[in-house]
């Protein structure tokens, strides 16, 4: 009989399995290294002027959306982790909403509603600052959820300290300064992430890096100058990346995924709440509302819910097949991941950093080397590499990451002690994994696989570069009809995709806040 | 100006429907050290709760000089004016702070200006014997010198109530002890009303003169040491009296 008291224990496996794991991540990346490495030999490093001139644009555009989602996720994550407010499971599905759909419609919205205005607002959004708005919307709320997790790793008691020496002030200053380094990370992560999202670049006529690998792709069919220039996004957005989380990454990984088994308790406070409400009301306005009346305008000329159902019949199930079959890989890598990890914290720390990582990573990255090993593989293996499994691996492999960090805060909250009672008790591993482990991280599975699916339907470039013919996602179909099927269709479609969005996160939410996930 | 007094009126207290707090009146006269027993679950730290502000009564009120400050639902006079300090049972340091830092947090709310506020924090390091540790973060130091720290932020603001939350649990018996009687020792000095909560008769008598007995919501008896001991009307104060021998 195998002791439950391994799942305690250090030992070589959990090096083994946490490299493991994570080499599985970025394995289909590697043919496209190899030969954007090779083919770079005989290239200009940045793979044209052009090019050049996108990476200096994504910077900018990356910087400037760091210093925005800092400005106002930090404080509204915080008051939100603090105080009680009437609707905040609704609230926060709303204000979370903008991670979850793709941001070129955020971006369609706003381009739509301003060319209805009048000229001066296209011109003040096109470029540059359209790309800002639709990049900040995206951003603020990432450093939001993390202010939000990283002040519910303080206890209720240090909370109640802060209270008594000075008052709802002394307080979130206090759990701003706590927090200010998770959240200085999640702001440049933001930052981060906009240089692989090439939506907004495209629609407001301001070419990023990420549009200009699309265009390379999927308009000049340059397979190796697309791999090349992905390649070279990926080493750029590394480089940026890797010092913020190397030097972040011990305090946040302590801060961000410990649970407290005291929670903060959250106050009622009509002043402070008022304001919680007042701006995240004014985010939703600006980030979603606005942008979804852009979209939604054309219906008021008519509606096309006849062809929009007819093209959701014919999405729905690889839609929601993509996302489950994402969800379910995410759960299956994850899990194990934090599982291996266990209570160590210098491998807890490595997963942290590399999940941080993984996620910043261009889309295009894992989703071309995909393509890459499939041009060269036999037939027989189409099944993995051109079919539907190869989108749901895919967007599987990109969002694991978000179920290891949420395993990690779960077995981080777990006490050493439950496994020596068990093992005193004579609990063999299996029947603890099963009465224990499993009930334990069941619902962070659920809540993860929840997640990752909302995230791989909003996740366009994937889903672009790896579907079979004919097996498009909603998501997708909207983006290939957007152009020239009628504006009323396009609304239709944009409609249901977002009604079902916020359905959902409002569950994920109700679930997450009742389980302490 | 400074509190003497503080009293619970027909006090009660419910979580979600469940009954902590039962009608419970009592006072605690300036300078007393009180401490307060029970078994687990009782209400004793919501007692503290309560008189810290950081939690208002559902009925009943609590008074401050014979002025109400937490009314049915209300808290009237929010918890950094009522010049309280707690030492809480996990201590609530903050990690992220070093020791002299979580000093001065205690002080952020006296509006003293800086280098004031700093010559006060370090005198209450001085007191609690840690001022070579100013420098250091509270995850770098042992549990009693923690304690020691938490106790520093409490007497640093020199307060009328300290209320101490079980924190003690956990200690040898020598650093308890000593710094049991040198909390007795600065709370005299500084004319300082003591509540305690604890299961450790030890600690219970040596820095208290009297105690609040509370059972099921309801304060079962009060007293001094010797009034109780010569007659403890509930088992577990029977118990605990059998304890101190």
């Amino acid at each position: 009989m195998i002791s439950c008291l391994v799942l305690e224990r250090p030992g070589t496996w959990r090096t083994i399995g946490v490299t493991a794991l994570l080499f599985i991540a970025v394995l289909p990346a590697a043919p496209l290294v190899w030969s954007a490495l090779v083919s770079l030999a005989s290239a200009s490093v940045f793979a044209g002027n052009a090019f050049q001139n996108a990476i200096e644009n994504s910077i900018l555009l990356a910087l400037c959306v760091a210093v925005v989602s800092l400005a106002i996720g930090l404080p509204f994550g915080v008051l939100t982790a603090l105080y009680e407010f009437p609707g905040r499971s609704v609230f926060f599905a709303l204000a979370t909403l903008p991670l979850l759909v793709p941001s070129f419609l955020w971006a369609i919205g706003w381009a739509s509603l301003a060319a209805r205005l009048a000229p001066f607002v296209s011109t003040t959004l096109s470029g540059f600052p359209g790309c800002l708005v639709v990049m900040s919307t995206q951003g603020i709320p990432l450093v939001l959820l993390i202010a939000y997790a990283a002040t519910l790793a303080l206890s209720g008691s240090q909370v109640d300290a802060a209270r008594l020496a000075g008052g709802e002030r002394v307080v979130v200053r206090s759990v701003a300064r706590y927090v200010a380094s998770p959240t200085l990370l999640a702001a440049g992560l933001s930052g981060v992430l906009t240089l692989s999202d090439p939506g907004p670049g495209q629609i407001f006529g301001f070419p990023t890096a990420a549009s200009e690998i699309l265009i390379s792709f999927s308009a000049r069919y340059d397979f190796v100058l697309a791999g090349r220039q992905c390649v070279m996004l990926t080493a750029l957005v590394l480089a940026l990346a890797a010092p913020l989380v190397f030097f972040s990454i011990p305090r946040l990984a302590s801060e961000v995924l410990v649970r407290q088994s005291r929670k903060v308790r959250r106050i009622q406070h009509q002043r402070l709440a008022g304001v919680v409400v007042a701006a995240l009301g004014i985010f939703v306005f600006i980030g979603i509302l606005v942008p979804l009346l852009g979209l939604m305008l054309p219906l008021v000329g008519g509606t096309a819910f006849f062809r929009a159902w007819n093209e959701l019949s014919h999405t729905a199930g690889n839609t929601l097949g993509y996302a489950i079959g994402a969800g379910t890989i995410a759960t299956f890598l994850g899990l194990p991941l934090a599982l291996c990890a266990g209570r160590n914290d210098q491998l807890r720390a490595v997963c942290f950093g590399v999940a941080l990582g993984l996620l910043s990573l261009p889309p295009a990255f894992t989703a071309l080397g995909i393509v890459q090993l499939a041009a060269a593989a036999p037939a027989w293996a189409d099944l993995f590499l051109r079919s539907r499994f190869t989108v749901c691996m895919a967007l599987g492999l990109r969002f694991f990451p978000v179920v290891a960090v949420l395993g990690l805060r779960a077995w981080g909250a777990t006490s050493a002690t439950w496994v020596l009672v068990a093992s005193l008790h004579g609990v063999s591993l299996g029947t603890y994994l099963r009465r224990v482990t499993l009930p334990l991280l069941l619902p962070v599975g659920g809540v993860g696989l929840l997640l990752v699916a909302l995230l791989a339907t909003a996740d366009i470039s994937t889903v672009l570069l790896l579907h079979p013919p004919g097996e498009r996602s909603l998501p997708l179909a909207i983006l290939t009809v957007m152009a020239n099927a009628p504006e009323t269709l396009v609304a239709s479609l944009c409609l249901v995709y977002v009604t079902a969005a916020i359905g959902l996160l409002t569950v994920v939410w109700t679930i997450a806040e009742g389980r302490n996930v | 100006m400074s509190v003497s007094q503080c009293a619970f009126r027909s006090v009660s207290k419910l979580y979600d429907k469940h009954v902590v707090l039962d009608e419970v009146s009592f006072t605690l006269p300036a300078g007393e050290h009180t401490a307060i027993l029970g078994l687990s679950g009782c209400g004793k730290s919501t007692v503290l709760r309560l008189l810290a502000g950081l939690e208002a009564p559902s009925a009943g009120q609590v008074l401050f000089d014979g002025k109400s400050v937490s009314e049915p639902h209300r808290v009237l006079k929010p918890p950094h004016l009522r010049e309280v300090a707690m030492v809480f049972q996990d201590l609530a340091l903050w990690p992220n702070l070093s020791v002299i830092d979580n000093v001065l947090l205690g002080l952020s709310g006296k509006g003293l200006i800086k280098k004031e506020a700093e010559k006060r924090a370090r005198e209450a390091l001085a007191l609690c014997t840690i001022e070579s540790l100013a420098e250091r973060k509270p995850g770098a130091i042992s549990g009693g010198q923690q304690q020691r720290v938490a106790l520093a932020r409490a007497l640093a603001v020199q307060p009328s109530f300290l209320l101490l939350d079980e924190p003690f649990a956990g200690l040898d018996l020598i650093t308890k002890t000593t710094l049991l009687e040198e909390i007795a020792t600065l709370a005299s000095e500084g004319k300082i009303t003591v509540v305690l909560v604890t299961h450790d008769p030890t600690e219970a008598t040596t820095l208290c003169r009297s105690a609040l007995v509370l059972e099921n919501g309801h304060v079962e008896e009060t007293g001094t040491w010797e009034e109780l001991r010569s007659n403890p009307r509930s088992e577990m104060l029977r118990v605990f009296c059998s304890r101190l021998g």
